[in-house]
């Protein structure tokens, strides 16, 4: 068992689940001036005629210059980066419609697509996502059938190497993939992927669907449901689970990538670390109940009037790794913890399986990775281990043709 | 010559192929190509787990989901032996984010669907406006999260009470939000104050505006939807709440009705694999959502609409944005009778201990969502998903069509690609 306990330690204390907020004057410096660089470069381009200028679209959405720098400030501080590359981010935002997306949806509940249409997350953030040179998005833009389908081709063609691919939803591989065509042609979904992402600059897997097969790959997976890192190889890919991912985060990837043409940081499960560097139960509002031995016993108790810890209520904080305890959802309104609903590890492979229950952990056969806690670390621990071996060894391939190195020792 | 159109920018895809004579629609068959195995997948799990499973069945009425299934697991408690009593401030809490959900889902689709596609049947040059529906959903979204932590895809029900105490400080927070999202209605949408609208008591009424609103029913009427789209009279509303009167519609004539009368048949699909199967109460037919339930309620304006143009698109369409301001008012009022001290959540007896079957009934944005749950000392052996769409827009024969199918029958293609999307079509959840 001590063994266990030290694998899970390992594990969490890694290098890829480490979030280094420093890199140095050097480093910083030298990364100002590139992404300086490109900036001038983007500036230069033309937006796609048909997009609007986001500086006058803010102004008409009411958005002050002053609050604008304000998020710009914001997003700066969640990319992790020093404040003097404000002005920067702010460029970068107001850039966006030169950065061409796709957005895919698969096997899905559409989720994601109603969170990025402004249902959720901070206001300038959708904003934004209403108008970056969304190429492609079946739900959201004017064609529709046939005209639609040749609009894809189009914004293929055009943009051939230089889109950001967003896929929301599973890939069913049963039954030949016929648990899910698309288009005249009923083209299968991976068939689909396969042949969009062949020429994206990057790969983004939005909610836990897209990432982790999600809901439809849970047991007994009827579908043979899999996330697109299962599938797709040899292309850079960042995944932003989460059910529904964070629109706050799909944004901040994109902006690091007109910052930098590059890939952020990225967790052994290919997520940016930006975002999923932070274990839910480390800036949860309830830690200090947590901490005081002070729990919700039971939905309705004193504890639950008084905000207490809902560890013993199936909380899955612990084993939780999101930035929704600080960014929250719906505009920074609320999220499930804010009304005493615990956590359930939605940004977590197979969490359906594994996190998906009322009952208390200690109760069911997970574990949370500090150790100490509990009696036992069991497979929960183990289960992740296996992942994050697989995972490593995309994450070196995408770092890679992302031209993306990761020089600093811990 | 069979046609087939793909119908997106809706909740997934489906196809319609059309056979189409003498350039009108002779009939249509309708497939739904996307499956995930929601059912299969809820199988064998604790019956709680199925709150945080059924919400990710859609991502735009997954609250509708939820409250389904709560509903129908508290109806197994009750037929195990141990019924749960629910006091006012839990149900008008549940009822209150229902509520939202379906004024957010509302929203978008007249901004997202109606306008741009009538728009583009009637070669209309109107610049659109889609980024309202984004932000009016976005302060409907807010009102939700208040209560249940998050939208879309909240777990905040459980059986037996929310999880959510809220203080007067978040009371009023919702309030301010409803009042926010009635101004801009008020003010972006309908040009006049809610009040007036909902006083209206004849089409003729609609005319007294210059609104977005009363564009969409002047580009009704010039597209000749009050003569189209008509389908079989007859509706259906099963969901139980404030501001629904369950009931069977034939014309005019309201009967009571019964969830347990629904179930739910092959389709037909003669050109391509469907994972859909049609909704039939008592073997037939019937349409559900807004009017259905507007007709149930014997709305003035609605009866009015029905009395001209019958169950027409323009009387779907009208009565779907009717019904937005009317759940506007209600939402104003449930609020304002939460007694905040009563209790959120009463425990009920342990769920291991429940054997028995349920049934869950809810009025989601597009017509009745009926969960079934069979449950084994508390773990599900069975569950089964009946949702609206199923109703409205499944695949018949010929000889006994659909509400959509028949719908169709006898216009143009462009029309009848206007008239399917005025049941606003899920695909999502009709496949689940």
């Amino acid at each position: 068992m001590a063994d266990r306990i030290e694998g899970v330690k390992k594990l969490f204390t890694s290098k890829s689940a480490r979030v280094e907020t420093n890199m140095g004057d050097a480093h910083y410096e030298k990364l100002f001036q590139s992404c300086q660089a490109r900036i001038e470069e983007l500036k230069t381009q033309t937006p796609r005629e048909n997009r609007l200028d986001i500086d006058s679209f803010l102004d008409d959405q009411g958005v002050n210059r002053r609050d604008f720098m304000k998020w710009a400030s914001a997003v700066t501080g969640m990319l992790m980066l020093p404040s003097s590359f404000t002005p920067l981010v702010a460029d970068a935002a107001l850039l966006m419609n030169r950065a061409p997306v796709i957005w895919l949806e698969l096997s899905d509940c559409a989720g994601n697509t109603e969170a990025i249409l402004r249902s959720d997350g901070p206001k300038i953030d959708e904003i934004l996502l209403d108008i970056i040179s969304l190429e492609f998005n079946e739900t959201i833009m004017a064609a529709s059938g046939h005209q639609a389908e040749k609009q894809l081709e189009d914004a293929i063609h055009t943009f051939k190497g230089k889109y950001l691919l967003f896929v929301e939803g599973a890939i069913p591989m049963g039954l030949d993939g016929q648990y899910g065509t698309i288009g005249a042609h009923a083209e299968t979904f991976y068939d689909h992927l396969m042949r969009i992402s062949k020429d994206a600059a990057a790969v983004v897997a939005v909610g836990s669907c897209a990432t982790f097969g999600g809901v439809p790959a849970a047991s007994p997976n009827p579908t043979q449901a899999v996330g697109v890192m299962d599938v797709l190889k040899g292309k850079p890919l960042i995944n932003i689970p989460a059910c529904p991912a964070n629109p706050a985060n799909m944004v901040g990837v994109i902006i690091h990538y007109i910052l930098t043409g590059q890939v952020p940081e990225l967790d052994s499960l290919l997520r940016p670390k930006f975002a999923f560097g932070y274990r839910i139960h480390d800036n949860c509002e309830r830690r200090a109940h947590f901490d005081a031995g002070e729990f919700v016993e039971e939905w309705g108790d004193h504890g639950a009037k008084h905000n207490h810890c809902l560890y013993k209520v199936g909380c899955k904080g612990p084993m939780t790794f999101n930035n929704c305890s600080i960014i929250r959802y719906n505009e920074g309104v609320n999220w499930p913890i804010g009304v005493g609903r615990g956590c359930i590890g939605c940004s977590e492979p197979d969490f359906w399986d594994k996190y998906a229950h009322e009952r208390p952990i200690s109760s069911v056969n997970i574990k949370a990775p500090t150790g100490g806690v509990e009696k036992t670390v069991d497979e929960f621990g183990l289960g992740l281990l296996t992942a994050a071996s697989i995972g490593i060894g995309i994450h070196a391939v995408a770092s890679v043709i992302a031209g993306k190195t990761e020089n600093k020792e811990y | 010559m069979i046609t087939k159109k793909l119908i997106d920018k809706i909740e997934g895809e489906a196809c319609v192929y059309f056979d189409i004579k003498d350039r009108v629609v002779d009939f249509a068959t309708i497939a739904f190509p996307n499956f995930r195995g929601i059912q299969e997948i809820l199988k064998g799990k604790n019956a709680l787990d199925a709150l945080v499973i059924t919400p990710r069945v859609c991502g735009i009425c997954g609250h509708a989901h939820l409250m389904a299934t709560v509903r129908a697991i508290e109806d197994a408690y009750k037929n195990g032996g141990y019924e749960i009593v629910l006091n006012q401030k839990i149900q008008k809490i549940r009822e209150f984010t229902l509520i939202m959900e379906t004024i957010q889902n509302h929203l978008k689709w007249i901004y997202l669907t109606i306008m741009p596609e009538l728009a583009q049947l009637n070669k209309s040059t109107k610049i659109l406006t889609p980024l309202k529906s984004a932000f009016g959903s976005s302060i409907a979204a807010r009102a939700i999260a208040t209560f249940a932590g998050q939208w879309p895809h909240s777990s905040y029900m459980l059986p037996g009470g929310i999880t959510c105490d809220p203080t007067n400080i978040d009371a009023l927070k919702a309030k301010s939000y409803v009042d926010e999202l009635t101004s801009f209605f008020e003010k972006e949408s309908l040009g006049i104050g809610i009040e007036e609208f909902l006083a209206f008591e004849s089409c003729k009424d609609f005319k007294n505006m210059d609104s977005d609103i009363s564009f969409i029913e002047e580009e009704l009427i010039k597209a000749g939807m009050n003569k189209k789209g008509f389908s079989h009279d007859r509706f259906i509303v099963l969901g139980n709440h404030s501001y629904t009167n369950p009931s069977k519609i034939n014309q005019t004539r309201i009967y009571c009705a019964d969830a347990m009368c629904v179930e739910d048949i092959d389709s037909y699909s003669p050109n391509e694999k469907t994972y859909a199967k049609n909704a039939v109460y008592s073997g037939s037919y019937y349409e559900a959502g807004s009017l259905a339930r507007q007709m149930s309620l014997n709305v003035p304006i609605v009866k009015n609409m029905h009395r001209r143009y019958k169950d027409s698109a323009y009387s779907r369409v009208m009565a779907r944005i009717f019904e937005l301001a009317y759940l506007l008012k209600e939402s104003n009022s449930i609020l304002d009778d939460i007694d905040i001290s009563e209790a959120s959540f009463n425990a009920p007896q342990h769920i291991n201990a429940i054997t028995a079957t349920g049934i869950g009934v809810v009025e989601a944005p597009r017509g009745p969502l009926v969960h079934k749950v069979s449950l084994e000392k508390g773990v599900i052996k069975e569950y089964k998903i009946i949702t609206p769409t199923q109703f409205n827009i499944g695949s018949s024969t010929k000889s006994d069509p659909t509400p959509a199918q028949k719908s169709m029958i006898g216009v143009s293609k462009e029309d009848a690609l206007f008239i399917f999307r005025t049941f606003d079509v899920c695909s999502v959840c009709t496949t689940h």
